[in-house]
């Protein structure tokens, strides 16, 4: 008895999933689903309420304002973002997303912010250049930019190469932690990351003065969807003239960085 | 009547011909114990009467009804809905009771005839109550099978096969697995079953068990009946492997 | 953060879980009967088929079954995936699981004496009757350890859902954590699992006391 009812309950299940299924694979017009790492403060995070925010997400929701879409916050498992790009389950990539060396693999909206990849050290390290580098253990994140310039022969291979020891971790929060613990010598990411991360530790890190390279981000749009993309560009370059996009910038202490521009 | 009869048996396992041409009778109210050494194929004929085992060659025949029948000179078994009315007329008492741990003593008895021959439930239980009676296990209807001794599991399983009604009751030496101590206890319920004229078919190596209460004693020897008669004949007969075999057993 | 909204969110993070933990359960528990069957056919095809698919499923990381089930119906069809991601993580974890299930079952019923089998046939008892009435009872019982470590690895094994973007309770520490740049969330979250598991082991002692009427 007992057994039948588990099964019709099963049986029940099942069909409510496959309805649930159904309905959803109809994608509504005005929605716009952006995938992000919910672990990438200042471009995306969750704060004090629990919910997700940054500059990114904010920016990405004045943009579905003026266009009048409903805007889907997707937290996604970075490495993953190109199988659910292309899959469908999210429409761009918005996430201090890094151009160069990727620009023929999305459409990309015009450039927005203007990054630099960068190494974090304690201050007490004693190390003031690439230089002392030489021999030490360096993390980076995996799949990142950073990472991608520290392993292209054209970027910082060279530099890398001298490095002791290149560790992946997954994300800057533990890096961080092994970063105090003296388990890593240095960082390599994002200068906006780096600027969010001492800002909220305090001075016990530094970052040094020289830069690894100076890269832009843009939103990854899937190839070929140029249509969606224009409409975004369309709203960026409004939301630059009428002040809003400053004001963000402002209120994430990214103005430095911004290099949002129009023909 | 004769209830049961097996005729020209033939079973090998592999190159290894366990029975070979065996032929077996029971009347109504008989009792027929079947001895002989291990590995004489006494066993594999009881599995066989049974259907535990399927036969390579032979006739089977409950009540007059087949069973089994040689249909142009290959043995072909009844369709299952037939076979499943024979096998209502005989039941199997085991070496290792082969009770359900999981269930109560009485469950045990009872589930069979409320379950499988769908009878009264009221009645199916009064009628276990009496079996455990004369079992002597009165005070163990709700006793599992794990908290008895083996004796008393023995005779579980007898009263679970007493209350299908069985026309023929096999038992599988039904006294190897016990201690000494426990084998007499089960002995007096066969014999007590034996003078209500139970027709019963005994594999047991109790050769004192099997003089007193048989009617007909068959010695199997490497799968043929080697001596078959009443149990003066077979107890007291001149052929050279019985006396060999009771030898040995007084030794 | 404040500490309540901490809790709040990770609260919210471990319905989740336990969501992934409860679906997964109720479709593996009869799905790893059915790849039972398949396995224990007497037809060779079958269970060869059944014995494959099932050494796969065992074979290969639960986290790379998720990413095939999600991104399979894009990648094969072409299909849009929208609002799979849920779905796809109960179907990946409950053929997993069921899988895990199967060999568990197998065991036990292989476990159980022939003579029972014997016992039922003689008694006529039908092929269904025997394996509900007789088979199945004794099987649970001696399954039920091996079930009890199977389901506290799932209990621990739903963090997984993060390799598809299902946002569960780890993950959330994750994330609480990055935003706070503290390891609080880690912590409670670990209280979280633990507590669920102690709840779960109850549970299951529970059933062991219900079933040791016999030995």
């Amino acid at each position: 008895m007992k057994l039948r009812k588990k099964l019709i309950c099963a049986i029940m299940l099942v069909g409510t999933m496959a309805m649930s299924l159904t309905g959803c694979g109809e994608k509504k017009k005005d929605t716009f689903t952006v995938g992000f790492d919910a672990e990438y403060p200042p471009y995306g995070y969750m704060d004090e309420n629990g919910e997700y925010t940054g500059f990114d997400l904010e920016l990405a929701e004045a943009v579905c304002e003026l266009n009048g879409w409903e805007l889907v916050k997707q937290p996604i498992e970075w490495s993953n973002k190109d199988n659910e790009l292309n899959s469908g389950s999210i429409d761009c990539i918005w996430n201090g997303f890094t151009i160069n060396g990727r620009e023929d693999d999305y459409e990309w909206s015009v450039p927005y912010v203007d990054n630099s990849q960068v190494i974090v050290v304690k201050a007490d390290s004693g190390i003031t250049s690439f230089d002392d580098l030489a021999g030490k253990k360096v993390g980076v994140q995996a799949a990142s930019a950073a990472l991608a310039v520290l392993s292209d022969e054209e970027g910082q291979k060279e530099l890398a190469d001298t490095f002791g020891e290149l560790t992946e971790f997954g994300d800057y929060n533990t890096a961080f932690l092994e970063l105090e613990a003296g388990a890593v010598d240095a960082i390599a990411m994002d200068i906006g990351v780096a600027d969010y991360q001492i800002g909220n530790r305090g001075d016990e890190f530094i970052i040094l003065d020289e830069h690894l390279n100076s890269e832009q981000y843009g939103i990854g749009f899937k190839l070929g969807n140029t249509e969606l993309r224009d409409e975004v560009n369309d709203a960026l370059k409004e939301l630059k003239e009428n002040g809003t996009f400053d004001e963000l910038a402002e209120k994430y202490g990214l103005s430095d960085m911004t290099c949002l521009e129009f023909e | 009547m004769e209830y049961l009869s097996m005729k020209n048996i033939k079973k090998s396992f592999g190159d290894l011909e366990v029975l070979k041409d065996i032929s077996l009778h029971v009347n109504e109210g008989e009792v027929v114990s079947i001895i002989g050494p291990s590995g004489s194929g006494k066993s594999t004929l009881l599995r066989i009467a049974t259907m535990l085992e399927t036969l390579d060659y032979g006739e089977i025949h409950y009540l007059g009804e087949a069973a089994v029948e040689i249909v142009d000179g290959f043995s072909v078994y009844a369709k299952a809905k037939k076979l499943r009315e024979i096998k209502n007329n005989f039941g199997l008492v085991f070496q290792n009771f082969n009770l359900f741990p999981h269930y109560s003593v009485l469950k045990n008895i009872t589930d069979a005839p409320i379950n499988v021959q769908k009878r009264n439930k009221k009645e199916v239980m009064a009628e276990a109550m009496e079996l455990l009676e004369k079992m002597g296990l009165s005070d163990k209807a709700d006793y599992y099978p794990s908290q008895l001794s083996g004796g008393q599991q023995q005779r579980v399983a007898i009263a679970r096969a007493l209350a299908l009604n069985p026309k023929v009751l096999f038992f599988d030496e039904p006294t190897s697995a016990l201690d000494p101590e426990l084998t007499s206890e089960v002995l007096k319920v066969i014999k007590s079953l034996a003078e209500q004229h139970m027709t019963m078919v005994i594999v047991t190596h109790e050769m004192n068990f099997a003089r007193n209460i048989s009617d007909k004693v068959i010695f199997m020897d490497k799968g043929v009946i080697v001596v078959e008669g009443s149990p003066e004949e077979v107890f007291n007969s001149s052929n050279e492997r019985m006396k060999e075999f009771l030898g040995k057993l007084q030794n | 953060m404040s500490f309540e909204v901490m809790l709040e969110q990770l609260s919210s993070g471990m319905l989740k879980s336990m969501m992934i933990f409860f679906l997964t359960l109720i479709f593996s528990l009869p799905l790893g009967m059915v790849m039972c069957f398949g396995r224990m056919s007497k037809n060779k095809i079958i269970s060869g088929i059944t014995g494959f698919i099932i050494s796969i499923l065992r074979g290969t990381p639960l986290m790379l079954q998720l990413m095939v089930v999600y991104f399979f119906p894009y990648y094969l069809f072409g299909w849009s995936i929208g609002g799979w991601r849920f779905p796809a993580i109960i179907v990946g974890f409950s053929i997993n699981y069921a899988a895990y299930f199967a060999e568990i079952y197998r065991s036990g019923i292989e476990a159980i004496p022939k003579g029972q089998h014997e016992a039922a046939h003689i008694l006529l008892y039908s092929k269904p009757q025997e394996f509900f009435k007789i088979t199945l009872p004794q099987v649970i019982k001696i399954i039920l350890p091996a079930m009890t470590n199977e389901i506290i690895t799932l209990v621990k094994d739903t963090s997984l859902a993060f390799s598809i973007s299902y946002i569960e309770l780890f993950n959330l520490a994750q994330q609480i954590a990055a935003a706070n740049t503290t390891m609080i969330p880690f912590v409670v979250a670990a209280i979280f699992y633990y507590v669920f598991n102690l709840i779960v082991s109850v549970v299951m002692r529970g059933f062991e006391k219900k079933l040791s009427y016999y030995d």
